[in-house]
């Protein structure tokens, strides 16, 4: 029993995180069909912040790392992807990793490539007990923030009229703005968008890494990558469900697999990455429109 | 009096490949006006150019006077051009309701834009019995009837249809051509391509006739109906004629 | 044959002549400079053959594919396996299977026999996989480069896990990689010139049409693949007896991306820029590595030296550069000279 609360804590804050950063990989791809690589560095680039501003208050410190990771989103888009936005996905994609690349090196050219430790809320790291079964309290929290971006993004995307010219943007881009809704604010407030979903990954991570260097997001951005495609490229839902899927699967593999074979974990977790999507080579939710493109 | 939209010496190639050549037309406020042709014809590409889908390789496009070639996608329905494209565009993953609020999304007098959403769905009480559930679930003929209502929510001052009739039984296409009428009543103008010619001529006011990227013939529809000049140009027998 | 038919396979063969010449004009030069120098060029043209086993499936079909590094891997680690001397085993892998640690064959049969079981490997995962386009692909080979890294990294017996292999027979000097760089050129462009390959090239272009045409795309892409692992087991083979030792580490993201990257660079539907994309990357990567020694300023005694790490900066800031300037790469796509048949063939 005490063990099975623990799997279930464990799988639904890492499957949290991974649905939050496949979420802000998602965005992207949904409005302009780029899969950007480079989201890892907006994570990285936020938790360098947290790093930075430590010595102040939480508030402010969260508050910086929003806007650098914002800014770093936006200046991303501005200055390397509007120009490629008419290239074929291959070309974009690749130019992602350029970005992410570019971005890595300067980190390491100017702050060094060793770690730095961090804990930017100590409150969390102490453990609370739920009906016998010890848990830590900074799991509990990810999985309650990570609940709550995911509501307000929806009650975003489905509620207000911006919401809908993204989703209308999403399915249609031509026709989209063929309507008036302007294609550069749109796919702005994507990028913006997956900026704050970056910062507070960032913040949730480092809390339990405790620590950060240049490399950080690249990890996380793989997986919640993977978990994008497993849940269908540009279906927001499906991203969010795909980062959950592969938080638990992940967690479930790491419980149950026999010892020696657990280095092994991750080795399974891509081999039923394929296996889905030899079944599902669309994703568990398919998007729709996904041909067309200006 | 100067025309509401102004085509002249227009031409568009993609590439190599040159689909409209040397074209010029006008529409006069408050007309409907009807492009027929064939297949290729290069109806469908006008549309796109005016829009600014496509650019044009050379010519001017003016409306209310201004010119109109080359700006961005998102102007074109802030000038007042709704196009109604091919295939009936409808957000498939969104639903009835929300495909109409996306038509007013230039539009900032909320007022009359739910007033306005409840006049089509009125209209068309499918519309309303189907509010919340995804557009894509609907038939062809609904679907265009929600598409033309869209177009219609963004005000526009020209609603251009290409191929309003395509792939519609008889009995919608009347529908269709209905809505089109009432929506001149309400003082909007109208420039709709059609492959259907008969039922292009019996609503048009003017009807263009496009072959082979050129204006082969054009008048008042009433002149153009049954005469023989009317299916050599559609056909595009005699061409060295008939664009005289 | 006829004078004509000659005449056309000479001029269709111009793109292969030139890089041939190229090829053995930079190691020509490269013999005449420092032990450092040599050693990067030697460095550049087993990327080349890397590079050009990605583009023999990358560029034909179109299809993104993650996962040359890991047939590279496994080029290696047999090449290393098959050819090292017993003792060295002994002392590295103690748990070798017996007839794996007395198994010490002639260096020069590593490269091969690496290629050829990357290959087989190639045909069993492919079979599926090669039924996936776009970033489904992308994402399944990416998975499998993964998987290979991971297997690799833990399968201690076998493979040492995450200590160095070291101790490998270190045959690959300047001519050696001269040789194979050719050869995989030679490959790839024969493979080319195929109809499998042509109709890989019309699947590229319209798979749906290609289909409806009779052509079996995923087979054709499965040959590809295949063909493709080999080169790239004989480019990782290469690479590890160049090293003189291995890690699962060389095999893993940041050779993924910069192979991938070199690719489009050069420009990714055509072998004159798989070859111009790793060549003018390694010369950057050279120059900049020179700027960061220090360069001395001529008629001074200054030598201007930038920070360590500048270099790594400006290289992926001209390689962002030259996507956003040039999308479809250096060459454009075509192959250079290409155009001779065309153009003086018809005569």
């Amino acid at each position: 029993m005490n063990a099975l609360v623990q799997i279930v804590v464990d799988a639904l804050s890492l499957g949290g995180l991974y649905a939050l950063t496949a979420l802000g990989i998602g965005l992207i791809f949904s409005v302009m069909r780029l899969a950007n690589f480079a989201h890892a560095e907006l994570v990285t680039c936020a938790a360098y912040a947290l790093f930075a501003l430590s010595a102040h208050p939480l508030v402010m410190a969260v508050a910086g790392s929003v806007l650098v990771a914002v800014a770093l989103a936006v200046v991303t888009e501005r200055l390397a992807f509007r120009t490629l936005r008419s290239a074929d996905p291959t070309t974009m994609m690749i130019a992602s990793f350029t970005v992410s690349m570019l971005i890595q090196k300067i980190l390491v050219f100017s702050i060094g490539s060793r770690p730095k430790s961090l804990d930017p809320v100590p409150v969390l790291s102490q453990a609370v007990w739920i009906g016998g079964a010890q848990v830590s309290l900074l799991k509990l929290v990810t999985i309650a923030v990570c609940a709550v971006l995911l509501l307000a993004l929806t009650i975003f995307l489905r509620r207000t009229s911006f919401g809908l010219q993204m989703r209308a943007a999403a399915e249609n881009f031509t026709m989209a703005r063929l309507t008036g809704v302007r294609a550069n604010a749109v796919i702005v407030a994507a990028f913006a968008l997956s900026g704050v979903l970056a910062a507070v990954v960032a913040l949730l991570f480092t809390a339990q890494s405790g620590f950060v260097q240049p490399r950080l997001g690249v990890p996380l951005m793989i997986t919640a990558f993977v978990a994008t495609v497993i849940g269908g490229m540009g279906s927001l839902t499906g991203a969010a469900i795909g980062g959950l899927l592969v938080g638990v699967v992940t967690t479930l593999l790491q419980a149950f697999l026999p010892p020696d074979l657990r280095p092994f974990r991750e080795a399974f977790l891509f081999a039923l990455v394929i296996l889905a999507l030899l079944v599902k080579p669309n994703g568990l939710f398919p998007a729709r429109g996904l041909k067309e493109r200006i | 009096m100067t025309a509401l939209l102004q085509i002249d010496a227009l031409s568009v190639s993609y590439g190599r490949i040159s689909a409209l050549r040397d074209v010029s037309l006008h529409v006069n406020t408050g007309e409907i006006v009807a492009i027929v042709g064939p297949n290729g014809a290069g109806k469908s590409t006008l549309l796109a150019t005016i829009a600014g889908l496509v650019r044009p390789s050379t010519g001017t496009i003016q409306f209310r006077g201004q010119s109109v070639t080359g700006q961005p996608l998102e102007r074109t329905v802030r000038r007042g051009i709704a196009l109604v494209p091919e295939g009936r565009h409808v957000f498939g993953g969104l639903t009835v309701f929300e495909n109409l609020k996306l038509g007013a999304t230039i539009r900032r007098d909320r007022v009359a834009v739910a007033a306005e959403i409840a006049q089509y769905m009125a209209l068309f009480p499918i519309l309303s019995e189907r509010r919340n559930e995804p557009a894509g679930q609907l038939s062809g003929g609904e679907q265009q009837m929600l598409v033309i209502a869209r177009g219609m929510l963004s005000n526009p001052a020209l609603l251009m249809l290409d191929e309003p009739s395509l792939g519609l039984a008889p009995r919608i296409t009347d529908q269709v051509y209905d809505l089109i009428e009432s929506v001149r009543q309400r003082g909007v103008t109208v420039l709709a391509v059609e492959q259907n010619a008969d039922r292009a001529l019996r609503s048009a006011d003017r009807t263009y006739v496009l072959n082979s990227g050129s204006v082969r013939l054009s008048g008042p529809s009433a002149d153009l109906r049954g005469k023989p000049e009317f299916e050599a140009a559609y056909f595009g027998l005699g061409q060295a004629g008939a664009d005289k | 044959m006829t004078g004509t038919a000659w005449r056309e396979i000479i001029l269709r063969s111009a793109p292969l002549l030139a890089l041939v010449v190229l090829i053995v004009a930079i190691t020509l030069l490269a013999g005449l400079a420092d032990a450092v120098t040599v050693r990067r060029v030697i460095l550049s043209l087993v990327n080349v053959v890397a590079v050009v086993g990605l583009y023999i499936f990358m560029g034909n079909s179109g299809v993104l594919n993650f996962s040359s590094v890991g047939f590279m891997a496994i080029g290696a680690y047999v090449a290393a396996l098959l050819t090292m001397p017993a003792n060295a085993k002994g002392m590295f892998l103690p748990d070798l299977p017996g007839w794996l640690m007395v198994a010490e064959l002639p260096a020069l049969a590593g490269p091969f026999i690496g290629g050829a079981v990357s290959s087989i490997l190639a045909l069993v995962v492919g079979l599926p996989i090669m039924r996936l386009s776009g970033i489904a692909a992308a994402i399944a080979t990416f998975s499998l480069m993964f998987i290979c890294y991971i297997v690799l990294g833990n399968w201690t017996s076998l493979t040492g896990g995450q200590i160095s292999l070291m101790g490998l027979k270190s045959y690959v000097g300047l001519w050696t990689a001269c040789a194979f760089a050719v050869g995989a050129i030679g490959v790839a462009f024969a493979y080319q010139e195929t109809r499998w390959a042509l109709a890989l090239r019309a699947s590229r272009e319209d798979a749906v049409a290609a289909s409806a045409c009779g052509l079996r795309v995923a087979a054709l892409r499965l040959g590809a693949f295949v063909l493709s692992a080999f080169v790239c087991g004989v480019g990782g083979a290469l690479y590890g007896h160049f090293q003189g030792t291995l890690r699962v580490e060389s095999f893993y993201l940041d050779p993924t991306f910069l192979l991938v990257t070199m690719l489009v660079v050069g420009g990714m539907r055509s072998l004159t820029g798989a070859v111009i994309g790793c060549l003018s990357i390694s010369l950057l990567t050279e120059l900049l590595r020179l700027v960061e020694v220090g360069v001395p300023v001529p008629g001074t005694t200054f030598t201007v030296a930038a920070a360590a790490g500048f270099g790594d900066v400006v290289l992926a800031a001209l390689m962002l550069l030259i996507l956003i300037f040039r999308p479809n790469g250096i060459t454009g796509g075509r192959e250079v000279l290409g155009n001779l048949a065309r153009t003086w063939g018809r005569k």
